[in-house]
C-alpha cells in the first residue's frame, strides 16, 4: 500500500513533468518482497535521489529502471513503469532497446579492456553506423561534456584501465552519454572516489542535467542535498516520503526521514 | 611475554620452515636431475639430421623428420578439433547457464575427464573409430587428443570467464548491448590471456601422450601426412626405439625426449609469463 | 527523539545550549540587578553588573566558536542545523542585553547615586518589569522549543514600546519645566531606552525560537508601537 507523502512542488519542480512514471511496484528476490508498492514521479531534465538506510531497497529500485535485474534468475517485478507512454515492465519490450535510452553508472568504476576510444565507440556501435569522422566527434564530445578531453586527447588510442579512479568514473559517464539516452541512472557514483573526483562528478551531474533526466542512489546526505531537486527517502522497502530536496532536509513530514538526515537512526 | 611460550613457537616456527625447504628441495632436485639426464643423453645426438632425415630402419642413422612432423600435426589438429567445442561448453557454464544444474553436472563430468587415464580414452577412441574405420589413422589419433584437450580448456576457461567481474557485463548490457555482443567483446576480451593460457597448457599436456597413440594413430616409419593412414609422432617412436636393443635408436630416442621436454618447458613458461602480464 | 548515534555530536549540541541558557541566566540577573541600582541608586550593585558583563561576552564568543566547528565538523541538517544557527542568533541577542544592563549601571555611577524624582524612577521601574518577564519568558519558551508561548511574547512587544514613549513624553515636560533636572532626566531617559531595547531582544530572540521550531522564518511585520521618533513636545510660551 502506497505509504508516502509528496510536498507541493517548489521552484525547481514546477512546470516539470515526469518523464518515468512508477506506479505500484513490487520486487521479490524469489519470494521475499523487497520492494512494496512504491509509487514515484521521476521528473524531466531533474536530478532525483534515493536515501535510506542500508537495505532498504534504493538499489533495487533503480535496477529495475533498466531492467538489470533480469540478468539474475529468481527476481521478478510487479507494477507498472511507465517511459514515453510505454510499460517497461512489459515483457515484450525489448531489454536492450530500454538500456539504449535508460543508461546506468555504478559505483566502482568498469572501464571495459579497451582503449579509451573503443570504450566510448562501444556502446554508440551498437545502435548506429557511424564514419570514422562523425565517431571521433562523438567521442570527443563526450570526453569534453564530462571534462575528460583535456587530460586524455593525446592518448585516446591507449588502454583505459591506465587511468586513475576518478578518470574512469568520468570514462564510464562518458561512454554512458554518448549513446544519448534518455534518463541516466546512477547508482552511489563518488562513493569510491576521492573528494576531488567526487567534487568534479557532482559539477558533471550538475550541467548533465540540463539534458538528461537523473536518478542517483547516494549513502551520502550532503551530496543528495547538493545535486537533488527531488528526494526520496526508503526505508525497509518501503518509500517513506518524498518531496523537494530543500523542504526534505529542513522539515521533513515523517519522524523517520528526519531521525535518518540528521544521525539519529539507531 | 612468557619467555618459554615465545622460544617454543620460535622454534617450532624454525623447524616447519627448514623442513619446508628441505621438501621444496628435495622436488627440485628430481627435477634437475631428470633435465640433466635428458640434456646429458640427448644432447650428443642432436644434429641437424635430427630436423632433416626421416626415423631410419634399425642399425643406420637417421633423423626424426617424420615423427617431428606428424606430432604437429597431430598436436594441431587435435587443438583445432577440442578448443572451439571446449571454449563454448566453458562460455555456456559461466555465462549463460552459470546457476543452471546442467552446469553443475558438466562441470562434475568434466572434473572426472580431467583425470581420466589416457589410455582409457586411447581405447575408447580405438573402439569408435579404428575399429569400425578397420584401420589405424592419423584423425583417430587427433580425435583422442582432442578428448584430453577438451577437460582442461572448459576448466580454464570457465575458471577465466567467471573472474571477469560480473559489474564490467552490468556495465556492458547497461549500454544496451545484447548477451553475445557482451560475452564477446567484453568477458572474452578481459579474460582473453587467461584463456590462451588454458589452450597452452593443454597443448603442453597432449605432447608427450603416448598411450592413445598407441591405440589410434599407431606408428609410421615413413613420411605420411595422410589422416586415413597411421601416422607417426614423437612420443610413439620413443617408445618404440627405446626398448630397442639398437644404439642409433636409442640415441634418437634420447634426443626425441629432449625435444619434447624442451617444447612442453617452452610452452609452460610462455604460459607463465603471459598470465602474470594480465593487469586486470 | 532519539539521540544521535555519534554521542560526541549529541554531546556538543547539548553544550552549546547548556552555555545559551547559563547566558540567559545571567543576562536575566544583569538586567534585575540594574534595574534595582537605578532605583535605590546603589553604587556598589552597579559596579557589580559592570563587571559581571565580562563573562557575558566570554559565553558569547564560546557559543560562537563551538557553533562554528560543530558545522564544520557535523554537517548538521534540518533541526539541529536550525538549532545551531538559532543559539548563534541568540547568544548575540544576550550579550546586547548584558551590554545594556551595563549601559544603565554605568549611568547609575555617572549620577552618583544621587537623583530625585521617584514618579519617573517607578515608571522605568516598571517598564523594567514588564521586559523581565518578557526576557524570562522567552527564554523559557527557548528551553521548551514552545513557539506558541514565544509567539505570546512577541506580541506583546507593542505594550513596552506603548509604555516607552509616554516615559518619553514625561522626561522631555520634566526637563524643560526644571533645568536643573537635566542631567538626571538624559539619563533617565537613556536608561529607559536600554530597557527598551532590552524588550526588542526579547522579541527578536522570539522570533528565532519560532523558527527553530516551525522551520520557516516570521514575515509578519512586528507590531511597533514606538513612535518616540516623531515626538516632540511644544516648547511652552514664555512670558516675555
Amino acid at each position: 500500500m502506497a505509504n508516502f507523502a509528496v510536498h507541493a512542488s517548489a521552484d525547481s519542480l514546477s512546470n516539470a513533468k515526469p518523464k518515468m512514471d512508477i506506479k505500484d511496484l513490487s520486487f521479490f528476490y524469489g519470494d521475499n518482497k523487497a520492494l512494496k508498492d512504491i509509487t514515484l514521479p521521476l521528473f524531466e531534465k531533474r536530478v532525483t535521489a534515493l536515501i535510506g538506510p542500508s537495505g532498504c531497497g534504493k538499489s533495487t529500485l533503480l535496477r529495475i529502471l533498466n531492467r538489470i535485474y533480469e540478468l539474475y534468475p529468481g527476481q521478478r517485478a510487479e507494477g507498472t513503469i511507465m517511459l514515453d507512454g510505454e510499460n517497461i515492465l512489459d515483457p515484450k519490450l525489448d531489454a536492450n532497446y530500454l538500456r539504449s535510452k535508460v543508461g546506468m553508472v555504478f559505483q566502482k568504476p568498469t572501464p571495459f579492456p579497451m582503449t579509451i576510444y573503443d570504450n566510448i565507440a562501444f556502446g554508440v556501435k551498437l545502435y548506429q553506423k557511424p564514419s570514422r569522422a562523425e565517431m571521433d566527434a562523438i567521442v570527443e564530445s563526450s570526453l569534453v561534456r564530462t571534462a575528460l578531453w583535456g587530460e586524455v586527447k593525446d592518448r585516446l588510442h591507449t588502454s583505459a584501465l591506465g587511468l586513475s579512479g576518478g578518470q574512469q568514473q568520468r570514462l564510464c559517464i562518458a561512454r554512458t552519454v554518448a549513446v544519448k539516452p534518455e534518463v541516466v541512472l546512477f547508482d552511489e557514483p563518488t562513493s569510491a572516489l576521492d573528494p576531488i573526483s567526487t567534487a568534479k562528478i557532482e559539477e558533471l551531474i550538475d550541467e548533465l542535467k540540463r539534458d538528461f533526466t537523473i536518478v542517483i542512489v547516494t549513502h551520502n546526505m550532503q551530496q543528495a542535498a547538493r545535486v537533488a531537486d527531488l528526494t526520496a527517502f526508503m526505508y525497509l522497502g518501503d518509500l517513506i516520503e518524498a518531496g523537494p530536496t530543500t523542504t526534505m532536509f529542513s522539515t521533513p513530514k515523517d519522524n523517520r526521514t528526519l531521525d535518518y538526515i540528521t544521525g539519529r537512526f539507531g | 611475554m612468557d619467555q618459554g611460550l615465545y622460544k617454543r613457537r620460535m622454534l617450532r616456527n624454525r623447524f616447519h620452515m627448514a623442513m619446508s625447504v628441505a621438501t621444496a628441495l628435495f622436488g627440485l632436485t628430481w627435477l634437475i636431475l631428470i633435465l640433466a639426464m635428458l640434456l646429458i643423453k640427448g644432447i650428443g645426438g642432436l644434429n641437424l639430421a635430427v630436423f632433416t632425415e626421416m626415423t631410419p630402419p634399425p642399425g643406420s642413422s637417421g633423423g626424426l623428420l617424420n615423427a617431428i612432423v606428424g606430432s604437429l600435426i597431430l598436436t594441431i589438429l587435435g587443438v583445432l578439433i577440442g578448443t572451439p567445442i571446449a571454449v563454448l561448453a566453458g562460455t555456456y557454464m559461466a555465462e549463460y547457464g552459470r546457476h543452471s544444474k546442467l552446469t553443475d553436472v558438466v562441470r562434475f563430468i568434466n572434473d572426472i575427464l580431467l583425470s581420466a587415464p589416457s589410455i582409457v580414452i586411447g581405447l575408447f577412441v580405438y573402439g569408435i573409430m579404428v575399429r569400425p574405420m578397420g584401420y589405424f589413422s592419423g584423425i583417430a589419433g587427433a580425435v583422442a587428443l582432442a578428448i584430453l584437450v577438451i577437460p582442461v580448456v572448459v576448466r580454464t576457461t570457465e575458471d577465466m570467464l567467471l573472474l571477469v567481474p560480473s559489474q564490467m557485463r552490468e556495465a556492458a548490457a547497461a549500454l544496451g548491448a545484447p548477451r553475445w555482443h557482451v560475452i564477446r567483446q567484453v568477458s572474452y576480451r578481459a579474460a582473453k590471456t587467461g584463456i590462451i593460457t588454458g589452450i597452452l597448457l593443454a597443448i603442453a599436456r597432449i605432447s608427450g601422450e603416448t598411450a592413445p597413440l598407441l591405440f589410434t594413430a599407431l606408428n609410421n616409419q615413413f613420411w605420411s601426412t595422410s589422416l586415413l593412414a597411421p601416422m607417426p609422432s614423437l612420443p610413439v617412436v620413443i617408445f618404440q626405439f627405446a626398448l630397442s636393443p639398437y644404439e642409433d635408436w636409442q640415441r634418437l630416442a634420447w634426443t626425441g625426449a629432449l625435444l619434447i621436454t624442451v617444447a612442453v618447458l617452452t610452452l609452460s613458461i610462455v604460459a607463465r609469463l603471459l598470465s602474470s602480464k594480465r593487469t586486470v | 527523539m532519539a539521540s544521535h548515534i555519534v554521542t560526541a555530536f549529541e554531546n556538543e549540541l547539548r553544550d552549546i545550549n547548556r552555555k545559551v541558557a547559563e547566558m540567559g541566566g545571567l543576562a536575566e540577573k544583569a538586567v534585575v540587578d540594574s534595574t534595582d541600582a537605578l532605583i535605590k541608586r546603589d553604587t556598589i550593585l552597579a559596579q557589580r553588573v559592570i563587571a559581571g558583563d565580562t563573562r557575558l561576552d566570554q559565553l558569547q564568543r564560546e557559543i560562537e566558536e563551538d557553533a562554528i566547528t560543530l558545522i564544520a565538523k557535523r554537517q548538521p541538517l534540518a533541526v539541529d542545523l536550525r538549532e545551531v544557527v538559532s543559539a548563534i542568533r541568540i547568544c548575540n541577542d544576550l550579550e546586547r542585553v548584558g551590554d545594556l544592563a551595563k549601559n544603565t549601571a554605568k549611568r547609575v555611577l555617572a549620577l552618583k547615586g544621587e537623583y530625585q524624582a521617584p514618579a519617573l524612577l517607578r515608571g522605568v521601574e516598571h517598564m523594567s518589569e514588564i521586559v523581565l518577564e518578557q526576557l524570562k519568558e522567552v527564554l523559557d519558551a527557548f528551553g521548551a522549543r514552545d513557539a506558541v508561548r514565544a509567539m505570546a511574547v512577541w506580541k506583546r512587544d507593542g505594550a513596552v514600546d506603548d509604555l516607552y514613549t509616554s516615559l518619553f513624553r514625561e522626561l522631555l515636560t520634566y526637563m524643560m519645566e526644571d533645568p536643573r533636572q537635566i542631567t538626571m532626566c538624559t539619563h533617565l531617559l537613556f536608561a529607559a531606552k536600554n530597557v527598551e531595547r532590552i524588550g526588542d531582544h526579547a522579541t527578536n530572540i522570539a522570533e528565532t525560537v519560532h523558527y527553530l521550531v516551525v522551520g520557516e522564518q516570521l514575515i509578519d511585520e512586528r507590531p511597533k508601537s514606538d513612535t518616540t521618533s516623531m515626538t516632540s513636545v511644544a516648547y511652552p510660551q514664555t512670558k516675555a
